[in-house]
């Protein structure tokens, strides 16, 4: 008994290192809000939240962003319409949104804002957009703009906000895509 | 035809010759007023040239100016139109793609114009170009930020507020631009015609240079033609006039012994003549006469083979005894008649000259010939012969020949040497000659290496000088002691 546990906390330390170590930030100076995009060796990517670089917002708690992707807040600190940017079916950033953010299928997604924007409940509806390179164009483009891209696809034409007070370089920040 | 009358027709060619010779000394003056007009000409030429040059750079710099500054202000209007045109493309689609794509595009073109701007104000020198485009630049900078706002509200789908903003700063601002580019249009073309006013006055002024140069070129030409023209004129009256003078004299030397050789003969044939003794006067008159008419008939076949091209020369080492010899016994009837002292002054070891003995001793004998004709009461001649010490290359030796004459005036010294020219002094003097002998001299001494030189002062007397090189052979040799003989 004691072996078993002492191979699966081995197992678990291995796994725990295998992904933190290559997240470890080595410059956090440069770039939006302080990000430096890396691409990482392995097949999970971070997937960073942006916004323009106009926008006062620094840090979104993960409710908050929520909030934001579910279009149950419509404006910004500085006034500016929130408008939410989401990419085309199929992909992986917006399969991870799906699934981490709205938790929801592609169908509840759909549903979710057709029956809000119906009821009143929802503000907005999302732009949907065809890759990362127009999502990053929209943002720069839309002071209200929210939208989300792989942490290599990102410049510093963007800002990326923190989830938490993480930024997408940090070991325990919480948007990973598995491209897988 | 005899030996006599061959000689003739060999003097009339040699005349020929001579025309030719003396019409051929004005040709280096022709050559030198051709030389200067072709100078002038190629001067003015080159003057034209250059100014033409000058002013198709300025005609090139001034449409190069002019077509590349309106080219630039046409590429700034419309790029500001297509910044402005984009913005309004992505007002007209809800696609967030596309309203992307035009996002893109108006900042394409607003980059264009800016740095366009930028261009323009980099250039720009005068206080209304910095003014001008300075406003430009604050007013696009100005318009931008109102496009901004219009595309982040179209992107946030914000439409009537982006049509808002639009109509209210984005329009009166645009116009402003506009205005502000036709104004940077119109100092262009403002400048292109201030530049086109110069170069108008600049071709102005070309064409009156171009007339003027010319003029002046063709006025210089046909000055230097009549100068040439007149030059030759002159040379063929001079000539002319040579030609009358010596056939005056000619004829005069030729009537005179003539006559006494006619007289003498006719006393003969008359039966005038008494006695043996007389019969020998009248002979020795018949010889001497004749002689001189010989004489005279040899100076001028002598002057004809001189002009007619180089005389064969027989050169030899030759003592310079030898020479004053010859020289002397050629002239020691004249000396004897006239009553002539001669006076030798020879300095020892002379080297041997360079020469042709019968050339040179002609010359020698021309230069005492003329000593006796133009020496008054004196009746001395000094011959003498030293080492010329102011040969250049070469020590050379120095044969002359001093009289205690008329002398030489210093206007007539520079024309002493030219064929048939007698001094007017001496013509009125009525001392007879043909003007040839130190011509034929001079031409001699030429021929064989040398020269020959005059000092003369009037009523003292002159010193004709031969200057002969000396024989290769005896260049080393150098004289030791001088000597009066």
């Amino acid at each position: 008994m004691g072996a078993k546990m002492l191979r699966v906390a081995r197992i678990l330390f291995i796994s725990v290192a295998v992904v933190l170590l290559p997240a470890v930030p080595s410059n956090r100076t440069g770039g939006a809000a302080g990000f430096v995009p890396e691409a990482r060796g392995d097949s999970r990517q971070s997937l960073a939240i942006v916004v323009n670089n106009s926008n006062p917002v620094d840090n979104l708690s993960f409710v908050e962003l929520r909030r934001i992707f579910l279009g149950q807040r419509s404006r910004w600190p500085n006034g500016h319409r929130i408008v939410l940017v989401m990419l085309e079916r199929g992909q992986p950033e917006r399969e991870t949104v799906l699934r981490e953010v709205y938790r929801m299928s592609e169908n509840d997604y759909r549903n979710h804002f057709l029956k809000g924007l119906f009821t009143g409940d929802v503000f907005m509806s999302p732009k949907t957009l065809t890759s990362p390179l127009v999502v990053r164009k929209f943002v720069f483009n839309a002071p209200g703009a929210i939208g989300y891209l792989r942490a290599s696809d990102v410049d510093a034409s963007v800002k990326v906000i923190r989830l938490d007070g993480l930024l997408p370089t940090d070991s325990d920040y919480r948007l990973q895509i598995d491209t897988r | 035809m005899s030996t006599r009358q061959k000689h003739v027709a060999g003097t009339a060619a040699g005349l020929k010759q001579l025309v030719k010779n003396v019409s051929g000394k004005s040709s280096p003056v022709s050559a030198l007023f051709v030389l200067m007009v072709f100078g002038v000409e190629v001067g003015v030429g080159i003057f034209v040239i250059r100014d033409l040059l000058t002013a198709y750079r300025d005609v090139q710099q001034v449409y190069a100016g002019s077509v590349r500054g309106l080219r630039s202000i046409g590429e700034l209007q419309y790029q500001a139109q297509e910044t402005r045109r984009s913005t309004l493309y992505a007002l007209a689609t809800s696609d967030g793609n596309l309203q992307v794509t035009y996002a893109d595009q108006s900042r394409e073109a607003d980059k264009r114009v800016t740095d366009g701007i930028a261009e323009y104000l980099a250039q720009a020198r005068t206080p209304r170009e910095i003014g001008v485009g300075k406003r430009l630049a604050n007013d696009w900078d100005t318009y931008l930020k109102i496009r901004n706002d219009v595309l982040g509200l179209i992107l946030e789908s914000s439409t009537k507020e982006a049509v808002d903003v639009d109509l209210k700063s984005g329009v009166p601002l645009f116009d402003r631009v506009r205005q502000d580019l036709d104004d940077v249009k119109r100092l262009y073309e403002e400048q292109a015609s201030q530049q086109l006013a110069v170069v108008a006055v600049s071709s102005r002024r070309l064409v009156v240079k171009l007339i003027g140069g010319l003029g002046f070129a063709v006025l210089f030409g046909s000055l230097a033609i009549w100068a040439i023209q007149r030059s030759e004129m002159r040379g063929a009256v001079q000539l002319a006039k040579l030609q009358m003078d010596f056939v005056a004299s000619v004829s005069h030397e030729i009537r005179t012994p003539l006559t006494a050789i006619l007289s003498a003969g006719e006393n003969v044939r008359d039966g005038l003549v008494d006695g043996r003794e007389g019969l020998v006067e009248q002979g020795s008159i018949i010889v001497d006469q004749a002689a001189r008419l010989a004489d005279l008939v040899d100076e001028v076949l002598l002057f004809a083979a001189t002009i007619k091209g180089k005389p064969r020369y027989t050169v030899r080492p030759l003592q310079v005894s030898e020479i004053l010899e010859c020289a002397l016994r050629n002239s020691a009837v004249l000396l004897q008649k006239s009553g002539f002292t001669i006076e030798r002054q020879v300095q020892q070891g002379l080297p041997r000259v360079e020469g042709d003995l019968s050339a040179i001793s002609q010359c020698l004998q021309n230069l005492i010939v003329n000593a006796v004709k133009y020496s008054d009461k004196d009746r001395w001649i000094g011959l003498s012969a030293r080492i010329d010490e102011s040969a250049t290359d070469s020590k050379g030796v120095r044969i002359s020949v001093q009289d205690r004459g008329v002398g030489i005036s210093s206007s007539d010294l520079p024309r002493i040497f030219e064929p048939f020219y007698r001094s007017p002094r001496v013509v009125e003097a009525q001392i007879h000659g043909t003007g040839l002998g130190l011509s034929i001299a001079k031409s001699n001494a030429e021929a064989l290496g040398g020269r020959l030189s005059v000092i003369s002062e009037v009523d003292v007397g002159s010193i004709f000088t031969l200057h002969l090189p000396v024989a290769e052979e005896d260049r080393k040799l150098a004289p030791v002691t001088s000597a009066a003989d």
